[in-house]
């Protein structure tokens, strides 16, 4: 600690991060008790006055690396008891999205999911390959099964007897836009979690938040191991004790999720590896893994932006909305895809799952540069912290 | 005035519960003297009967037997009347209870080994009571020869300004002396200011310019600028005014009073009075006596001191760490001057200076002390300056490293507003170092909130320099005084003229003149307009006061002065010297001149003199003199083990109120002391613990307020000099064959009641263990 830090504020940082949600950041007159009120805040260097202080100094260095703003579950404790107004909850957020913002690369990509104002071009594209995508499958039906004989390959997975969404967009079609959108997001979290994990343990050693000076990468693996099930049962989230029914909600979100990424995944094999096309029966097991999770992704999500609508004190800005909604429009697209294909209505159907693709895309090309990237540097800051010994 | 005693007793609160009342009338019946009980006696019957008495012409000097003096003041006030208020209630039946010391039965009543101490008490009480209406007289005012309403403000900035149309727009004339060419002060040279109203958020442009305006409003005001004092002489009422230009030598130029080692001749023994004299007049050839009136003065009824204050000059070693001497690192006050002329630029090379950091405390960890003369006027002035930064520079970026950030009152509003800026950062923090770094400098901190030691990069350092009042250097005052044209010892308010800041603001060491303003302690140009409508009154009062011979403060409303019987003053200048407020000149030969109407009737003058030749029409030598030997001592002759007799002599301020507290609180200590308030310890003359001692009373006890720094004695000295005197008194109690232990000096906040009962009775137990006093029973 004898090293000094050279202080250089980015006053741009502190602008963004306002925009973010952050805007009282600058009310905060060091007191300290938020860190007393913190549930799950650690005994050495408790968050989060010191980010708090970090954040109104523009001191971006500090906050982008810092693993501690990853351990904040955003019960809003600290918020409510802060005497200035300064919201130190609704600060870590905004500062989180933007070290999401930071570590995302294409920076273009980056930018376009935090501007408000490029919203309808996010939607324009997916919105025009699926048309392209449509067409392609609705009036290049012959050209395409003979270009697919060719390669021995089926291409039509849809019956004629029935409505099946394959007869509207292809699920070649789908899979070879989605397939390398998911190898494109891993790669983009790959990169960008090398660069965060090296930063927060830079910060960590920095700060003296923890006792190891290298990474061992198989001590690292098992911390997550670890800390999995920490996250499975929400255990960090029901220590704020603010926030219990919002921890029932994220958990209903977070394990929709885990279903639909099971079911989608068996009924890839089951596709591919099997050739049976779907639509499959509502009487199989995977079926009603899937009407669960897409109801419980709906709901959830649902309770979730109902939650941010009554609360008065708690501020919700453009980050928050965009995914929440995205969310929301997914199950909601999904269920009504399948509801007016059960009811028999096939244009409406197919335009349901128009809407639904869009969704997909939208959350999965944005994943990385949207507020739900938490759910990978959060795993990993936690993991981190049960790796560092973070006390 | 043929005096017409009488003696009113109430026996409600307890009083006739606990003591044998038909003993206590006794006491007056022996006299002579009526005495009337009544068992509410503060009740509108119980006064009205008083006052039929005293309209029927039988009684005009009363003694009451009831509750304190402090309390029913206002109902026991009778024209004309010299009244005694005996305290019965508070100081004798609610600490003692009959549970404690039972009453007497008839046989013990009579008996050599019995005694009743509250009812001795009491009836010691009434007599010391009854004495007094005979010792002392009504008073009469004083009237000085000649008159002035007229105010003189000395300083024409924000203070002396504001101060002045306060007390124009009251109808008083007035007249402000600024040395400089022109008014406006410091205040003039600003940017900006900090707000002085509601909301309190942001800065605003100086207030200077429209109360510079607003004087042109008001005829009754008289600005001279270019001008100083060369000497007030005279005292409140009756200032006599000298004028001149900044610089000149006049002969009315106020003479400085000899430095001590000046006194003494050649062999170390001092001089003599006159000797003194014309080592004076040749020490301050050139100017006259103080006693020499200008026949071309000015009259003047009081003075509002705003002289304000300059910037500090910090050097040396303390300082060192924090560049000093590097160009670019300023004081707060350079800074200002920087930014009144145009965009913050660098002295060095006139660069713009965008990364600025503030240093509110000299730091380097070994304490938390701020800058000299600092206040919460420093960190506001900071939160202002660092705005600057940000008004002139987009990307600017201005730090404060502080230990304190004080923004009294509303000035939260304005501090809450500066920090809502992204471009100012605050910590607390102790700088280490100011270096220089290639172009820029360095600034390292450490023990931030940042949890890290810090090093800054800055264009600019401004350090929060404080204001030094002018009287530090300077009398200023320039008053026409024996003991001298300034504020005297006045190292104990740091130079600020104040004579005790908790108790009394505004008032200085010397009566009339009334400080505001940076001149008392580093003010905001907010507080300094307050502190200046403050002044105004103060001078109001004074001038309200004077005209009708009654005292300003902190006796407000007294009519006594102190009277002197020259015949027998002996010129060893005592009361002079001693006089904490300078109200005493002396002549050539060393005759003491009273200046009444500066005099504060503390009575130190009284409590100083050898020959006893001051007194006050209520209060003399000889009233409290008389109280004591009224003291019923029992000897051995009386009972076969008498009780002792303790006095003790106690300061009316804060140690007296704080014993009524102990009455009320029913907290028991030793019934055997008897208890005379006294105006301040420093009016104490030891012939009454000579005399209480020789009448055989077997120790005496001054009690009063603290003193030193920090001290609380009303009279600034008082209970200091006390102190000195006891300590003085050890050897005269030797020659007489007693043990300097029976005189004690105790010292008393109004706040520590509680310490009383323990201190009292502890003393008493001290005289029991050294035995009863020899000359018992002479």
């Amino acid at each position: 600690m004898s090293e000094k830090y050279l202080v250089q504020p980015d006053l741009k940082f502190i602008d963004e991060i306002t925009g973010f949600g952050a805007e009282t950041l600058k009310k905060c007159f060091q007191c300290a008790t938020c860190s007393v009120a913190c549930p799950i805040a650690p005994e050495n260097s408790p968050f989060p006055r010191k980010e708090m202080i970090a954040a109104s100094w523009g001191l971006k260095d500090k906050l982008i690396g810092n693993g501690d703003i990853w351990l904040c579950h955003e019960c809003g404790d600290c918020s409510d008891l802060c005497p200035r107004g300064a919201r130190p909850g609704d600060v870590l957020s905004a500062v989180r999205y933007a070290a999401i913002n930071e570590y995302a690369q294409p920076k273009i990509l980056a930018n376009a999911v935090k501007d408000p104002q490029k919203l309808p071009f996010l939607i324009a594209i997916p919105a025009i390959w699926f048309a392209i995508l449509a067409y392609i499958t609705m009036a290049g039906g012959e050209t395409m099964t003979k270009l697919f004989h060719n390669f021995g390959l089926e291409w039509s997975h849809g019956g004629h007897d029935v409505i099946a969404h394959a007869n509207f967009v292809s699920t070649w079609l789908v899979d070879i836009t989605f397939v390398p959108l998911a190898a494109f997001v891993v790669i983009i979290f790959a990169l960008s979690l090398k660069n965060f994990i090296s930063d927060i343990h830079a910060n960590a050693v920095a700060e003296g938040k923890t006792d190891k000076t290298t990474i061992d990468p198989k001590g690292f693996l098992l911390a997550i191991k670890d800390v999995l099930p920490v996250i499975f049962k929400h255990d960090k989230f029901n220590e704020c004790e603010a926030n219990q029914d919002r921890a029932t909600a994220h958990m209903m979100v977070l394990y929709a999720f885990i279903g639909l990424f099971v079911v989608t995944n068996i009924f890839f094999v089951v596709l591919y590896i099997f050739h049976i096309p779907g639509p499959y029966s509502q009487l199989n097991p995977v079926k009603w893994l899937a009407n669960i999770s897409g109801a419980a992704l709906v709901i959830g999500s649902a309770l979730m932006i109902k939650n941010r609508l009554s609360k008065k004190d708690q501020v919700s800005s453009y980050k928050d909305w965009y995914i929440l909604g995205l969310v929301f429009a997914l199950g909601a697209t999904g269920l009504l895809t399948e509801m007016t294909r059960l009811a028999g209505s096939e244009y409406l159907t197919y335009f349901m799952y128009y809407l639904h693709l869009i969704a997909i895309f939208n959350l999965f090309a944005f994943l990385p540069f949207s507020k739900m990237a938490h759910l990978v540097y959060r795993v990993t800051a936690m993991a981190y912290a049960s790796y560092g010994n973070r006390k | 005035m043929s005096k017409k005693y009488g003696v009113y007793i109430c026996t409600g609160c307890g009083i006739g519960d606990v003591l044998d009342m038909e003993a206590l009338v006794d006491v007056p019946d022996e006299e002579g003297i009526n005495c009337t009980t009544h068992p509410f006696l503060c009740s509108k019957e119980g006064v009205a009967q008083i006052q039929k008495d005293v309209n029927d012409g039988k009684v005009n000097a009363m003694v009451i037997g009831a509750c304190s003096r402090r309390v029913n003041f206002d109902l026991f006030k009778f024209d004309g009347c010299i009244v005694e208020r005996v305290n019965l209630r508070e100081g004798v039946v609610w600490p003692h209870s009959r549970e404690k010391y039972p009453a007497l039965t008839e046989e013990q009543k009579d008996d050599e080994e019995h005694f009743d101490r509250i009812q001795m008490k009491a009836e010691d009480y009434i007599k010391m009571g009854m004495i007094r209406v005979e010792k002392v007289k009504l008073p009469e005012p004083y009237k000085t020869e000649t008159f002035s309403r007229k105010i003189l403000v000395l300083g024409g900035g924000i203070t002396g300004i504001s101060a002045a149309l306060d007390a124009a727009k009251a109808g008083f004339e007035v007249t402000i002396v600024e040395k400089q060419s022109k008014l406006g002060g410091y205040a003039a040279q600003m940017r900006s200011q900090m707000p002085v109203a509601e909301p309190f958020e942001q800065l605003i442009t100086p207030v200077i310019e429209e109360k510079i305006a607003e004087l042109q409003e008001y005829p009754n005001i008289t600005v001279k600028t270019s001008t100083e004092v060369a000497r007030i002489a005279g005292q409140p009422g009756e200032f006599t005014v000298t004028f001149k230009k900044p610089g000149e030598k006049i002969p009315f130029d106020v003479p400085f009073p000899l430095p001590p080692e000046m006194l003494l001749d050649e062999k170390g023994n001092e001089l003599d009075a006159e000797a003194q004299h014309a080592k004076y007049l040749e020490y301050n050839k050139g100017r006259l006596d103080i006693l020499k009136l200008d026949p071309d003065g000015e009259l003047y009824g009081a003075v509002i001191l705003a002289a304000g204050w300059r910037p500090d000059k910090l050097k040396g070693d303390t300082y060192a760490h924090l560049g000093i001497d590097l160009p670019d690192v300023i004081t707060n006050d350079e800074f200002e001057k920087i930014a009144a002329k145009g965009k913050i630029v660098r002295p060095s090379d006139g660069k713009e200076a965008k990364e600025v950091v503030f240093i509110q405390s000299p730091g380097k960890d070994e304490d938390d002390a701020d800058f000299p003369y600092c206040g919460s006027v420093t960190s506001q002035v900071a939160l202002k300056q660092a705005k600057y930064v940000r008004n002139d520079y987009e990307d600017g970026k201005a730090y404060i490293i502080y230990q304190h950030m004080r923004t009294p009152g509303l000035q939260e509003n304005f501090y809450k507003s500066i920090q809502q800026d992204n471009g100012i950062f605050m910590t607390k923090g102790a700088v280490t170092e100011v270096s220089n770094n290639g172009d820029s400098l360095m600034v390292g901190a450490k023990n931030t909130l940042l949890g890290q030691d810090l090093n800054i990069k800055a264009d600019l350092v401004v350090l929060a320099n404080g204001m030094v009042p002018v009287t530090v250097d300077d009398p200023v005052v320039n008053l026409a005084y024996r003991q001298g044209p300034g504020f005297r010892d006045n190292d104990i308010f740091g130079g600020y003229a104040d004579s005790n800041y908790i108790c009394f603001p505004y008032e200085t060491q010397r009566t009339g003149v009334y400080a505001a303003g940076a001149i008392r302690r580093s003010m905001t140009i907010e507080e300094s307009i307050e502190d200046a409508t403050g002044a105004a009154l103060k001078a109001i009062q004074c001038i309200e006061s004077a005209n009708r011979g009654v005292a300003v403060h902190p006796r407000s409303g007294d009519m006594t002065f102190p009277e002197f019987f020259f015949q027998r003053c002996t010129q060893c200048k005592r009361c002079t010297v001693e006089c904490p407020f300078g109200a005493l000149d002396d002549d050539e030969k060393g005759t003491p001149k009273a200046n009444p109407t500066r005099c504060r009737r503390c009575g130190t003058c009284m409590g100083a003199c050898p020959e006893r030749i001051i007194s006050f029409a209520d209060y003399t030598i000889d009233s409290i003199g008389s109280q004591i030997k009224a003291i019923s001592v029992p000897s051995e002759d009386d009972y076969d083990e008498p009780p002792f007799r303790i006095l003790a002599l106690v300061c009316e301020n804060d140690a007296y109120p704080a014993l009524d507290m102990v009455g009320m609180n029913r907290i028991d200590y030793s019934p055997d002391v008897r208890v005379i308030p006294v105006r301040c310890l420093g009016s104490v003359n030891s012939i009454w613990i000579k005399d209480a001692l020789a009448q055989g009373m077997d120790g005496v006890i001054l009690i009063g307020c603290k003193h030193g720094d920090n001290y609380q004695c009303h009279f600034v000295k008082g209970s200091e000099l006390a102190e000195v005197r006891v300590n003085k008194m050890g050897d005269a109690l030797k020659s007489l064959a007693l043990e300097e232990e029976r005189v004690r000096f105790a010292e008393i906040a109004i706040d520590e009641y509680d310490k009383l009962p323990s201190l009292l009775s502890d003393f008493v137990e001290e005289i029991e263990a050294l035995g009863p006093n020899p000359f018992k029973g002479f």
